[in-house]
């Protein structure tokens, strides 16, 4: 699949119309439902979700092929877009005055590829549920409540260090337990 | 302030505390500025980022699947042909070239023959040597038919009184996804006169469909119009903004009254000002 999105976001990048239409179909439905997952607002997440594409459309020569699937970069993308867009909602967020490119973090190293290949979501579940109750709170409220960890400090009462080394160590944890359930 | 203007200095052990949040999206604009300086500069590849960042991605797949509304395919696409549209006018407004060549001067003379107010200009004229060339007036007189010649030169006529009037916009439309092409102008109190040709017939109650897409990227209806066998059509709609950069275009819709483009856009071009 990853092949085919591949050549599609080649032909994105010439400018064809047709491929943005293709991967659009492959995605639409996720993409979607991340962005009304985040944004909680049918309205709202179509904005996200036309944006997104957009940004894909516009950026495609961007995209570096060793860093990722197109799939990830897609719904990396989505997310960053939904965030931004909930965030605008709270007067009190600053938000950059001008888009700054996708941090290459959040693209797949290779090591990681098979293992996100074979993912599903019972398996993210699962891993999900291995961890401790503040770990995972930390990280929904960061992924799906778009909350920075400023917030998430004085949403759950926690201190500042202690939010951070929830999230990483969190993802560190899922990380081990994604790897072990693909061996 | 934007807050990038005191991005302050980061050790590579408060860059690793704060990598989770980082790849979550979850700083501030402050904190994600440093982050960002400290790996452009920094010597240690810091792979807790890319360790980290994938799982992330994994989160998308927890997420009950909503199907989104069907409209939101033809906003995307608009939008994106309205951007190539755009891209491709910058282009070659960089190049300093016409977009197409100047051909038959003296039939531009003739085709813009009508009186017109003395405000006519250098676009007014490029616009009649365009429509000829485009609409191609003269293959449809070397097959003999003339009345759909004449039917389309009437329609050119009245787009070109209309671009000549003070702050208009006219438009060239290209055949994208179908097979038409034509001239609009717009005036400055939003009307838009277009003319088209080399339309295919349509039947049963199919229309074409003209849009107008602004500065949002958002397809608005501006009514339909059949088309006969001869090809030609000339349609005029009220209420579209006035400014430069606006995307017309057609589609072929089932019926009239579509709210949303049905794919592929058919023809379409960008307003500019008529000088």
């Amino acid at each position: 699949m990853d092949e085919a999105d591949r050549a599609a976001l080649i032909r994105i990048a010439d400018g064809e119309l047709a491929a943005l239409e293709e991967l659009y179909d492959r995605y639409k439905t996720m993409a979607y439902s991340i962005a009304y997952r985040i944004t909680n607002d049918a309205t709202l997440a179509e904005d996200v979700v036309q944006d997104a594409f957009l940004g894909a459309w516009r950026n495609a020569a961007r995209y570096v092929a060793g860093r990722g699937s197109v799939k990830t970069w897609l719904l990396s993308i989505v997310h960053h877009r939904a965030i931004d867009a909930v965030r605008r909602r709270r007067p009190t967020t600053e938000l950059p005055e001008v888009e700054t490119a996708m941090p290459a973090a959040l693209t797949l190293p290779d090591v990681w590829a098979e293992v996100s290949a074979s993912l599903d979501a019972e398996t993210v579940r699962s891993a999900l549920e291995t961890l401790s109750d503040v770990q995972r709170e930390a990280l929904e409220l960061a992924y799906f409540g778009g909350l920075t960890q400023g917030e998430i400090a004085e949403r759950t009462g926690a201190p500042l260090g202690t939010v951070k080394s929830r999230m990483r160590l969190g993802l560190l944890s899922m990380r081990r337990t994604l790897e072990m359930g693909s061996t | 302030m934007s807050g990038l203007d005191s991005v302050r200095e980061l050790t590579c052990d408060e860059v690793r505390e704060m990598a989770g949040a980082f790849v979550l999206g979850a700083l501030d604009i402050q904190d994600e500025a440093a982050i960002r300086a400290h790996l452009e500069t920094c010597a240690d590849p810091h792979a807790e980022m890319a360790e980290l960042g994938g799982v992330v991605a994994a989160f998308a797949e927890t997420v009950p699947m909503v199907e989104p509304p069907e409209r939101l395919k033809g906003r995307i696409m608009a939008a994106a042909a309205a951007d190539l549209e755009t891209r491709s006018e910058a282009t070659a407004d960089a190049e300093g070239v016409p977009t197409t060549p100047l051909a038959f001067p003296s039939a531009a003379e003739r085709a813009a023959r009508r009186p017109r107010p003395s405000t006519g200009t250098w676009i007014l004229r490029i616009a009649a040597v365009l429509a000829i060339a485009l609409l191609g007036g003269w293959n449809l007189l070397l097959q003999n038919d003339l009345s759909v010649a004449r039917s389309y030169e009437q329609n050119v006529a009245a787009v070109l009184d209309a671009a000549a009037q003070p702050g208009s916009l006219t438009a060239i439309l290209t055949a994208d996804g179908g097979t038409g092409s034509g001239l609009a102008a717009v005036d400055a109190e939003g009307n838009v006169t277009m003319a088209m040709r080399n339309l295919a017939p349509t039947s049963g109650t199919a229309v074409y469909e003209a849009w107008v897409i602004g500065g949002d990227g958002v397809p608005v209806p501006l009514g339909g119009f059949q088309v006969g066998q001869g090809g030609t059509a000339s349609f005029r709609a009220s209420g579209l903004p006035s400014s430069s950069g606006i995307v017309l275009a057609l589609t072929l819709e089932p019926g009239p009254g579509a709210t949303t483009p049905t794919l592929p856009i058919i023809s379409k071009g960008v307003a500019s000002a008529a000088g």
